[in-house]
């Protein structure tokens, strides 16, 4: 298993050097899912699925609806235990006291209805090893952050959806934890607070806590995940740097904006409309992008901008999800 | 404070200062005191103290004492002497009076007297004048023969082996342990309700998943049962003190109260019995809590578990002619019909120590079957959401 064999790595290198061995410590990764399935009666809900998640980074973990976004975290967070596979989080299996170095935001959002606000925080933050003074002490200044102050002494039910969300948010992150997991954070948030949310999680990252992220946003994805796993059916179809899925997946086309009328050009197969004022030209295996550029420039053509055709991660997810769907519909 | 306490802790005061449990609290021992305020005012509105005649024919009140004197609430109804009839009639006519007796020559003989009223007197005019009448035939005897005969007879009926016994003034120890089992019961059935909704409370309101990342699902349940205990306990003392404090003032008026023993083998027995009781009982409510996705289901299901709990207090009578019927020795083994059974013939029998042995192992060995199903539907159930887990789930190879 993968575990076992860094371990194993880690032995053989401490007897041979002792610098090596902190480098692999390191590098260890804060998060490593190795070959993990879950089922529920007949249903394969998580089937062999793979992937670390590094220290310091934000990682997507995406996939349609009942892919098993859920279920892995579960498994992840040793709440389901999985029939085969191993987990290894924080250096090694879960255990108690590494409860408090995690924060998590279940999709489920939840907090105690019946009592005030203030008192939900302090009881959910003690559970995570503070002292309820210290707890008092930091939810005065995460109140003020998320523009909740006025309300800590109302009844959790008393508060709307996007301020429970943003309470729920405090209680992941109140104990400083080292990890933190996090289903669909943006869910029930204004364009104001989505972005005060992807902030935070940068201001976390920044100081080197781990985001686990699971989110249907593509768009968010972009903008905060470096590396991302995309599951479908349980199983894992995509995993990577997002830069370098996006290479995988642009095939060999450019974007011009130009208004002029685009020539016959060397090496082009084939031209398409993509916008109102931008062309999509899909090159020849052996055409070498620069060398179009120099062709239209050379033509006279007016380049108002020139791209590599990457696809969005919207459309990856569209035509990776197809793709599995309809390979399984064959093999079905 | 360890993570256990602190569910323990947090639990407790959620359910303790909530106003539905206060008011559950203290609307019993509030009937009892509303119940004792009534019987009070009735005894007051009974003794009506418009006075009451009589005309002595038989000379036995020529040098009358006076009458006993009576205790609060009761009223004394003054008695006056009348030398002729007519004069007491007229007053009875006008209402100065609410009766008068004669007593003939012959009352000594007879023993009889004759009462006249417009309206019936109730009866506490005519035991007062009953006592005043007593009072007087004592007279010339000494002061503890005349108390002896006051008092009456006190018999006292033991079993063949001596080791119980009840009379006219110790009633109410045969009571006592059917007293002690109800309020038990009550008790416990009531706080487990609180356990059993406080998880499918945290199911309904999303909080379970928070929670078991917080701390392990055995200090999540190990620390709600606690809760549970001394919610049950918290309300068990409450009632006992309101009890306590209800004796101490009937004893005053009933004295009766006043032979209550406590014995020790008895709060033993019962204390043996009930903790695993207790356990077992909210063990289940935990377990149908985590396998019902809304709270109006896992009431109904309790009431399920409810009726055989309660089903021994149906066959008292039966009970109370033989405690030691073979019926009443299975209902003692039998987990959930054991509690009220056992309960119920220690008022009446002394229960064989073998008897009440089995009787506790099989209540120990019950409670540590519904921690551990209550442990394991916790697990498998938790955060189902919106679905109910069956049964046959639990006890499934399914691992958690």
């Amino acid at each position: 298993m993968h575990h076992s064999s860094t371990w194993f790595t880690m032995k053989s290198y401490t007897y041979s050097c002792l610098i090596i061995p902190e480098r692999i410590m390191f590098h260890m990764p804060t998060v490593e899912i190795s070959h993990i399935s879950k089922s529920f009666g007949a249903l394969k809900a998580v089937d062999d699925v793979s992937f670390d998640v590094e220290k310091g980074e934000i990682f997507g973990l995406l996939g349609p609806n009942g892919a098993g976004k859920t279920t892995a975290i579960r498994v992840l967070l040793d709440i389901f235990k999985p029939e085969h596979g191993s987990v290894s989080i924080l250096g090694g299996p879960m255990t108690e006291s590494k409860k408090d170095r995690i924060g998590y935001m279940p999709e489920e959002r939840g907090m105690y209805q019946d009592i005030p606000l203030d008192s939900c925080l302090v009881y959910l933050g003690s559970l995570k090893g503070l002292a309820p003074a210290e707890v008092q002490r930091r939810i005065s200044g995460y109140l003020q952050r998320f523009d909740l102050a006025s309300s800590r002494h109302k009844k959790v039910k008393e508060l709307s959806k996007g301020m429970q969300q943003k309470a729920q948010l405090i209680t992941t992150l109140i104990h400083e934890p080292e990890l933190v997991i996090i289903d669909e954070p943006f869910s029930g948030l204004d364009p104001i607070n989505t972005q005060m949310v992807k902030d935070l999680l940068r201001e976390q990252r920044d100081k080197g806590v781990t985001i686990l992220m699971s989110t249907h946003q593509m768009h968010q994805v972009e903008e905060l995940c470096d590396r991302i796993v995309l599951i479908d059916h349980g199983r894992t179809v995509l995993y990577g740097r997002l830069d370098e899925i996006r290479r995988q997946f642009s095939g060999h086309a450019v974007i011009v904006r130009t208004p002029d009328k685009l020539p016959a050009l060397p090496g082009v197969e084939h031209v398409e409309q993509h916008n109102s004022s931008a062309y999509r030209l899909n090159l020849a295996q052996s055409t070498n992008t620069q060398d179009v550029l120099r062709n239209l420039v050379d033509r006279g053509i007016q380049v108002d901008q020139f791209e590599i055709a990457a696809p969005t991660l919207d459309e990856i997810f569209i035509r990776v999800v197809q793709k599995d769907d309809q390979e399984l519909g064959e093999t079905a | 404070m360890s993570k256990f306490w602190k569910i323990a802790s947090h639990e407790y005061s959620r359910h303790v200062f909530r106003r539905r449990f206060l008011l559950a609290l203290f609307s019993v021992p509030l009937i009892m005191v509303f119940m004792v305020v009534l019987i009070f005012l009735i005894i007051r509105m009974d003794s009506n103290p418009t006075p009451i005649g009589y005309i002595d024919h038989s000379g036995l009140l020529v040098k009358a004492i006076p009458q006993p004197a009576v205790k609060w609430p009761e009223r004394t109804v003054p008695i006056l002497p009348y030398t002729d009839e007519t004069k007491a009639k007229a007053d009875l006519q006008a209402g100065k009076l609410q009766a008068y007796y004669i007593i003939p020559a012959d009352y000594l003989q007879s023993g009889q007297a004759q009462e006249i009223y417009l309206k019936e007197p109730k009866g506490i005019a005519t035991q007062q004048f009953d006592a005043f009448l007593s009072a007087n035939l004592l007279a010339n005897q000494p002061a503890e023969v005349a108390q002896r005969i006051l008092d009456g007879n006190n018999l006292i009926v033991q079993s063949a082996d001596k080791s119980r016994e009840a009379s006219k003034d110790r009633f109410i120890n045969i009571l006592l342990p059917i007293l002690a089992g109800i309020l038990f019961i009550v008790g416990m059935s009531t706080s487990s309700g609180y356990l059993m909704q406080a998880v499918v409370e945290e199911k309904e309101n999303r909080t379970m998943e928070i929670m078991v990342t917080s701390v392990s699902p055995g200090q999540l349940m190990s620390g709600k049962v606690i809760a549970d205990i001394a919610i049950g306990v918290t309300q068990l003392l409450v009632w006992a003190l309101f009890i306590v404090l209800a004796l101490i003032i009937g004893k005053n008026f009933i004295p009766s109260l006043g032979g209550l023993k406590f014995s020790g083998e008895m709060i033993a027995i019962i204390a043996a019995v009930m903790v695993p009781a207790f356990i077992m009982i909210s063990g289940l409510m935990a377990a149908i809590g985590a396998t019902v996705s809304e709270g109006s289901e896992g009431q109904q299901i309790m009431g399920l578990f409810t009726i055989p709990i309660w089903l021994p207090y149906i066959f008292i009578a039966l009970f109370i002619q033989n405690p030691n019927s073979p019926l009443a020795i299975v209902m003692s083994f039998f987990p959930l019909t054991a509690p009220m059974t056992v309960a119920l013939r220690l008022g009446f029998t002394t229960i064989p120590t073998w008897q009440l042995l089995i009787s506790v192992i099989i209540l120990v060995l019950s409670a540590i079957g519904s921690v551990w199903l209550a442990g394991r539907a916790f697990r498998l159930g938790m955060l189902r959401y919106g679905q109910r887990l069956h049964w046959k789930e639990i006890f499934s190879h399914q691992r958690v």
